[in-house]
């Protein structure tokens, strides 16, 4: 807050020279993130700058020995050693999988929710705030009740599909069942988290483009294209965006719901990283890990706003 | 097809459309209805085949969410459980409001007074997202320990703080750069200071903003386990870490302990996110926006 | 007069001239106060040892010593002590361990081998004497039954088998399966002690009955089934079962004893192991649906069982107390336990070697001679023939073989005798540093073998394969 009283301190006498200074216009905005960056540095970034050194040197945390150094000769060891390994390509694809599919999930439900909620009914706000509930809930709750949804025995899953074939109905016992069960819970998570950021973009479309539109009797593809689309669309960008960057992290769902069963089907990239990292203990070999799949997200990132931007400015 | 082509867009709806929002709103919600109900449920009952809808309810897992029966004497002791949940509340209170201070300041800074490498400095702070956070683990339980932050609320607080800037800056910028200048430049030249067009001007037009990333930083703080359970000591333990606690021990999963610890605590997040309702759907902009 | 020799040793002669001065009581003035923090998972064997200690504990020394346990959530156990002892946080002073961690933790420098203070100890060389050898071997030696000591038994486990005397003593049952199988339908301890892998593949076929069919006196309420034991994939859960099996059919798990000359290769995928892991196998058909998963773990098992959905399993006794308890189980009045299955021999005896389970509690090498000298002090205490014998009737397992001698052992909950028979012939894992890989690739293998996803033979050869480079490049075996 002490940015704002840029004004009050400017007329006050010369001793505040260096405050003037401070607070002088082209600073503003330096000033304004320092506050964040500071912060971020000290807690995210320093840390994985720390794990970056150690991705050269040959460390196991659980170990007394301090850190030892490749050697310039074969700095890279731990990333070639890592690559190397076929068990982190068969996790690549799973996440790649559990990513596209949850993501376009939640892309799909949370538009159509949100064009559900897009206007005023009795109970709206009620029903919303029902909708909104899943979210809201920890990892662990929502793991725990879906691998019990999809229990063979006491299940819901199981037994309302019982009902028809007579069988227990196992989900889990498939690879791509497996898949399915992480990707519906996590789904059905953060589908909410879209509708509410399209949502938001959906109300504050002012009502005379539509009744403009009535009289153009323009089609309802058209009429979403030009006039709904644009003032939705940076949200739903931020929503993709960090909805896939959290997906790929993905962790508790899977540890719980499956373990990364069954045998390594759903062994996803976080499940691998906190194995060689937590349970394995090889915490330099986890370190270049974590930097490979930094380096694939930023890549992914960047070529996704690159595609993004291009779209907007043809539009 | 006239039905849905006549509403399209904001508009108003009849009770038809209520009925039918309900529909699908209870299908969306049956599973946390489902967690709800088996909150007062026997463990008998949970796991009754077929599967119950009508059940005597017990309140036998909300009692023990606050006391265990201890496993020698009669006493049952407390489990701490309103210290947890107050820890809860104070951490992420707190981490969501400097969250938003720190954040729309940033925010303000990057989408008004662009600085060289905006950009730059943006998607450096998204990348500190990117990371499974298991990665920077150790690091982190360190420098916790060597700076003596480790089981301290101002540590646990300022991590979490930390945690949901790159979202809070992106989404709040994201609504900055919506909405158009042309009021603020319009009240600058009436003679406004900045300070004044900050407060009066900027952040009522971005409330749904702040309102929706509140919500959000709320729920990811909220919800934390594995830092909390790293770094928390005994009397900063929040519930998510309590929450652990009916995963296993002599039995499995306790269902119906679990399901309590989670109806309680969901009452403060769908409180909260029920109250700033209204903020949330107010629109983004006011129809000033930007091309 | 131990205990002035031990207060006066204690002290500084700056504390007692001190004393003098201010003319304080000798004893409240040398009185420290010394905090020993325990990390614990979260469950009822270290609560009830809270408990006891809070209560009954008072240090010989005259110091004013507290034990303080900090509870953990079994499932987050292993990630909390590990990240507390890596990060060198030096928290606690006492550790309850999962025993095959001790590898791990004991190279790493944590936890503190107590030979010195063994030999200086007569008390404590009693006590070890006491110590059954299967648990000081498992629980206290590293290398396995190597003369270095670290732990103590905080709870011994091991599995029996859980069963429904209503149906094993059902007439009707009894005679069916005597007309199937000519063989009787064990119905008593006794009757159990005869019972092997093929008659637990027959019974399991046996009581598998569709929602409706006839089972004891009355219908099945819902779809029952035979027999279940562990195949879950997570943590040791499958490794725990399938470890008997190989014990049991002669093969090992690897060749530790000739470390480092042994070998994986041709020894963990030895062709006697592929036949016992096949047995297994071919077992799980008469289990509950979610076998099929590869998710029944200890506590899905116990699950099928208390809901009465099983007719026989086998788990750990440290999950049997809860099938007891009516508001919890529907089979508390129906239950019955008995020694584990095992192998039949060629002189018609039975070899039921088995996985071992429990936690020892360990000491940490960061403690002061002062604080250790208090944290072994506890140690005895806990360990006593009386605090143990209330720890047996609060309804947990005790180590001594003096107390496994009362009277009051067997009587105390009704899975106790089966494990004091059996505790003899368990085995622990390895348990060396590179066990969680070791276990993990292992799991895996084997979830993919109990998927149907590849072959015994094929789930065998990768853990072998993956053991030998692993162990090669940890140079174990040469």
């Amino acid at each position: 807050m002490t940015t704002l009283n840029s004004n009050a301190t400017e007329q006050q006498s010369p001793t505040f020279g260096f405050w003037v200074w401070l607070m002088a216009p082209e600073r503003r905005g330096a000033l304004l993130i320092t506050p964040a960056i500071v912060l971020l540095f000290a807690m995210n970034i320093l840390p994985l700058m720390w794990s970056f050194g150690l991705s050269f040197f040959r460390y196991r945390a659980n170990r007394l020995n301090p850190p030892e150094f490749l050697g310039w000769d074969n700095m890279f060891r731990n990333y070639e050693k890592v690559t190397s390994s076929s068990a982190i390509w068969d996790s690549f694809q799973t996440t790649a999988i559990i990513v596209a599919g949850s993501v376009t999930l939640q892309v799909i439900i949370g538009f159509l929710l949100a064009l559900m909620f897009a206007r005023e009914f009795p109970f709206r706000k009620i029903l919303l705030s029902m909708v909104l509930t899943p979210m809201m809930l920890s990892f662990v709750a929502v793991g725990v009740f879906f691998k019990f949804f999809y229990e063979p025995s006491f299940g819901l899953l199981s037994q309302a599909i019982r009902v028809f074939t007579g069988e227990p109905y196992i989900l889990l016992g498939t690879k791509w069942g497996s898949i399915w069960g992480i990707i519906i819970a996590d789904a059905w998570m953060w589908s909410p988290f879209v509708m509410l950021l399209v949502l938001a973009g959906l109300v504050s479309v002012p009502k005379y483009l539509y009744e403009a539109a009535d009289i153009d009797r323009a089609s309802w593809f058209r009429r979403f294209r030009t006039i709904t689309f644009p003032y939705i669309k940076s949200l739903l960008l931020l929503a993709v965006l960090f909805r896939t960057i959290e997906t790929f992290k993905l962790f508790d769902l899977v540890y719980i719901i499956t373990e990364g069963g069954p045998g390594s089907a759903t062994e996803t990239l976080s499940v691998y990283v906190y194995r060689q990292g937590f349970q394995y203990f090889r915490t330099s070999d986890a370190s270049a890990l974590g930097y490979i799949l930094l380096f694939v997200v930023i890549v992914l990132t960047n070529l996704y706003l690159y595609v993004v931007n291009r779209r907007s400015e043809e539009l | 097809m006239r039905f849905f082509r006549k509403k399209q867009g904001i508009g108003k709806a009849g009770a038809g459309w209520s009925l039918f929002a309900g529909v699908v709103s209870l299908i969306y919600f049956f599973p946390v209805l489902w967690i709800i109900l088996t909150a007062f449920k026997t463990r008998t009952d949970t796991l009754s085949i077929p599967p119950k809808f009508i059940f005597t309810p017990t309140f036998d897992n909300f009692i023990a969410v606050f006391y265990r029966s201890a496993a020698s004497s009669q006493d049952a002791a407390s489990t701490g459980f309103e210290l947890y949940f107050f820890n809860s509340i104070f951490i992420a209170g707190t981490s969501v409001i400097l969250a938003l201070i720190i954040g729309t300041l940033a925010s303000y800074g990057f989408s008004r007074h662009p600085l060289r490498g905006n950009d730059t400095y943006l998607f450096v702070i998204l990348t500190t997202r990117m990371l499974p956070p298991i990665i920077a683990i150790i690091p982190i339980f360190l420098m916790f320990r060597l700076s003596g932050l480790s089981g301290t609320y101002i540590g646990i607080i300022l991590l979490y703080t930390a945690f949901n800037l790159p979202f809070s800056i992106w989404m709040i910028k994201s609504f900055f750069d919506e909405i158009s200048t042309d009021v603020e430049d319009a009240a600058r030249m009436d003679g406004s200071r900045d300070r004044g067009v900050f407060f009066k001007i900027c952040l009522p037009q971005v409330k749904a903003g702040l309102a929706a990333t509140a919500v959000f930083a709320l729920i990811l703080t909220w919800n934390e386990f594995l830092f909390a359970l790293l770094l928390t000591g005994t009397d900063t333990r929040t519930v998510p870490v309590q929450m652990a606690r009916t995963l296993g021990g002599e039995i499995g999963v306790d269902w119906g302990l679990l399901a309590a610890i989670v109806t309680i605590f969901l009452i403060p997040v769908f409180a909260v996110t029920y109250m700033l309702q209204n903020h949330l759907l107010r629109g983004v902009t006011f129809g000033t926006v930007k091309k | 007069m131990s205990f002035i020799s031990k207060t006066m040793s204690a002290v500084a002669a700056g504390g007692i001239a001190l004393s003098a001065l201010t003319g304080m009581s000798m004893s409240s003035a040398l009185a420290k106060d010394i905090v020993i923090k325990m990390a614990a998972p979260d469950w009822g064997p270290t609560r009830l040892m809270q408990d006891m200690a809070t209560k009954q504990y008072k240090a010989k020394s005259g110091n004013n010593v507290t034990l303080e346990i900090d509870f953990i959530p079994w499932p987050s156990f292993y990630e909390r002590v590990a990240a507390s002892l890596s990060s060198g946080e030096k928290k606690y002073q006492m550790v309850v361990s999962d025993s095959q961690w001790l590898g791990a933790f004991i190279e790493g420098g944590h936890f503190a081998k107590l030979n010195t203070y063994i030999d200086a100890d007569p008390e404590l060389q009693a006590l070890m004497k006491d110590l059954h050898p299967a648990l000081i071997k498992a629980y206290s030696t590293y290398p396995t039954g190597a003369d270095a000591y670290y732990g103590f038994p905080q709870m011994p486990d091991s599995y029996p088998t859980w069963y429904r005397k209503d149906l094993f003593c059902n007439a009707k049952e009894q005679a069916a399966y005597k007309a199937k199988y000519s063989r009787t339908l064990p119905c008593t301890y006794d009757d159990w002690k005869d019972v092997d892998w093929k008659d637990w593949k027959n019974i399991g076929s046996f009581f598998v009955r569709a929602k409706g069919e006839a089972l004891g006196d009355g219908v099945a309420e819902n779809d029952f089934y035979g027999t279940a034991y562990q195949a879950g994939k997570g943590y040791d859960f499958s490794s725990c079962q399938i470890n008997s099996f190989i014990w049991q059919w002669g093969g090992d798990i690897w060749d530790e004893k000739n470390e480092p000359t042994g070998q994986a290769e041709g020894v963990v995928n030895s062709p006697s192991n592929v036949e016992a892991f096949q047995a297994y196998l071919d077992i799980l058909p008469n289990s509950p649906p979610i076998w099929k998963t590869g998710q029944m773990d200890i506590f899905a098992v116990q699950d099928q069982f208390m809901q009465g959905n099983v007719a026989a399993v086998i788990d750990w006794a440290g999950l049997a107390d809860p099938v007891l308890d009516a508001s919890k189980s529907k089979v508390h009045d129906k239950v019955a336990f008995a020694l584990n299955p095992g192998k039949r021999r060629a002189d018609g005896s039975i070899n039921r070697v088995a996985q071992i389970g429990g936690q020892p509690f360990v000491l940490t090498t960061w403690n002061d001679d002062e604080v250790m000298k208090e944290a072994l002090d506890i140690v005895k205490w806990f360990l006593s023939t009386p605090v143990q014998k209330q720890f047996v009737e609060g309804g947990f397992l005790s180590g001594l073989q003096s107390v496994m001698a009362w009277d009051g052992h067997d009587a105390a909950r009704p899975w106790n005798r089966a494990h004091r028979e059996v505790i003899g012939e368990l085995k622990d894992f390895w348990r060396i540093p590179e066990f969680f890989e070791l276990l993990t690739q292992q799991q895996q293998e084997f979830d993919k073998a109990i998927t149907g996803q590849i072959s015994a033979k094929e789930a065998l050869d990768n853990i072998a394969e993956f053991q030998q480079s692993l162990l090669e490049d940890a140079g174990r075996i040469k």
